[in-house]
C-alpha cells in the first residue's frame, strides 16, 4: 500500500504546528503582527509537512512516483487546512458578525437595535478599515483625499467582483437588479 | 496516484453541481446547502467506488482498496471544501474593506473624499444586513425588542472569546 497512517495526518499535524507556532509568535515576539504571525506559522508547519515526508521517503521502501503523488496531495491539503485557518483568525479580527454575535454574547438579556448600533456601528466599522488600509499602505492620503497605493487589494476586490458576478449574478449583495 | 485524482475530481463533480443548482436558483441559507451538495458528493462517490466501481467503465483501476485510502480522499476533499466555503462566505456579503478599495479607485486621479464616503457607508449598509444574517443562520432570534443569541449562536460567539483570548487579542470588527 502507498500511503502509510502517519502520512494521512501529515496534514493535519502540519496545521498543529502552524497553529502553535502563530500563536507563539504572536503573544511573545513582540514585532510581530497578526499577518507576520500567520506566515510564521504556515511556513513552520509547511517545513514540518516537507520534513515528514521526506523522512517517509528516505526510510520506507516506495516509488517515486507514489511519493510525488502523495506529497502534492498532502502539500495541496495543508495549504487548504493553512489557508481556513488564515481566515479564521481573520474572521476573529475583521467580521461584523463576529463582533456583534460577540457584543451579544457579552450583554446578559440580550440587545436591542439601538443598543447594538450604540457598540458598534458604521462609523466604527469605516474608520477602522480606513486605518487598517492606511497602515498597509493599501490606500495612502493626500490632502484629506484618499488614494489607491500597493493595487493588490485592489486586484483582490476585482476578482471578487467578477466570482460574485458569476455565482450571484449580480457584484453587490446590495444590486437588486437580477432579482 | 489515485488520491491525487480522486479527490480533485470528487471536489470539481461536487463544483460542477453547485454551479447548476445556482443557475436555477440560488438557495436562501447558501453556505447550508454547500454543506449538503459538497460532503452528498463525497459520500456518494466514495459509496459508488466501494460498492460499484464497476458500473463506470475503467473506474474499477482508481478504486481505493484500503480504508486508510478513503480516509486520505476524505481529509483532502474536506479540507478543499473547507477553503472553498469560507471563500464563498465572503463573496456572499460584500467586505466593507474591498467595497472602500473599489470606491478609491473609482474615484480616480481625484481621490475620494472620507467624509463624502461615509455619507454613503451608513447602518443601513453595514451593520443591519448582517444583523438579519444572524437571525436567517439562526445564531440569534427576536425576544420583545431585544436580539439574544440562540445555543448555536452562543457556541460561534465561545468559539471566538476563547481564540481571541489564547492570542490575548481584543474585540474586532
Amino acid at each position: 500500500m502507498a500511503v502509510s497512517y502517519l502520512e494521512v495526518l501529515f496534514p493535519v499535524i502540519g496545521l498543529v504546528i502552524n497553529v502553535l507556532f502563530q500563536v507563539l509568535g504572536f503573544r511573545y515576539i513582540a514585532s510581530i503582527g497578526l499577518l507576520k504571525s500567520i506566515f510564521l506559522g504556515f511556513s513552520v508547519g509547511l517545513f514540518s509537512v516537507i520534513t515528514l515526508e521526506a523522512y517517509v521517503f528516505f526510510t520506507m521502501s516506495k516509488s517515486a512516483q507514489d511519493f510525488i503523488a502523495i506529497i502534492i496531495v498532502n502539500l495541496v491539503t495543508y495549504s487548504a487546512l493553512g489557508y481556513c485557518y488564515f481566515h479564521f483568525l481573520n474572521l476573529g479580527e475583521t467580521a461584523r458578525r463576529i463582533r456583534i454575535v460577540r457584543e451579544l454574547y457579552d450583554s446578559e438579556g440580550g440587545l436591542s437595535l439601538e443598543g447594538i448600533l450604540e457598540r458598534y456601528n458604521a462609523r466604527d466599522i469605516v474608520q477602522k478599515r480606513f486605518e487598517r488600509l492606511l497602515n498597509n499602505r493599501q490606500i495612502i492620503e493626500k490632502s484629506g483625499r484618499y488614494y489607491i497605493g500597493n493595487p493588490v487589494m485592489l486586484m483582490m476586490a476585482n476578482i471578487m467582483v467578477a466570482m460574485k458576478l458569476i455565482f450571484l449574478g449580480k457584484e453587490s449583495e446590495f444590486d437588486f437588479h437580477r432579482e | 496516484m489515485k488520491i491525487l485524482l480522486l479527490s480533485p475530481i470528487l471536489f470539481l463533480m461536487a463544483f460542477i453541481l453547485q454551479l447548476i443548482i445556482w443557475k436555477i436558483r440560488i438557495p436562501k441559507r447558501q453556505i447550508k446547502v454547500l454543506l449538503v451538495i459538497f460532503f452528498g458528493t463525497l459520500f456518494t462517490g466514495l459509496l459508488t467506488l466501494k460498492i460499484a466501481p464497476f458500473s463506470i467503465p475503467g473506474l474499477a483501476v482508481y478504486s481505493p482498496r484500503h480504508p486508510l485510502e478513503y480516509l486520505h480522499i476524505s481529509i483532502s476533499f474536506i479540507s478543499l471544501t473547507l477553503a472553498y466555503m469560507i471563500t464563498y462566505s465572503a463573496i456572499e456579503a460584500d467586505s466593507p474593506s474591498l467595497v472602500m478599495i473599489r470606491a478609491v479607485a473609482k474615484a480616480g486621479l481625484g481621490g475620494l473624499d472620507k467624509k463624502e464616503f461615509e455619507k454613503t457607508m451608513n447602518d443601513e449598509l453595514l451593520v443591519i444586513p448582517r444583523v438579519r444574517d444572524l437571525l436567517n443562520d439562526k445564531m440569534a432570534y427576536i425576544d420583545g425588542d431585544k436580539y439574544r443569541l440562540t445555543p448555536k449562536g452562543f457556541l460561534f460567539a465561545r468559539l471566538f472569546v476563547l481564540s481571541r483570548k489564547i492570542l490575548n487579542a481584543p474585540k474586532g470588527g
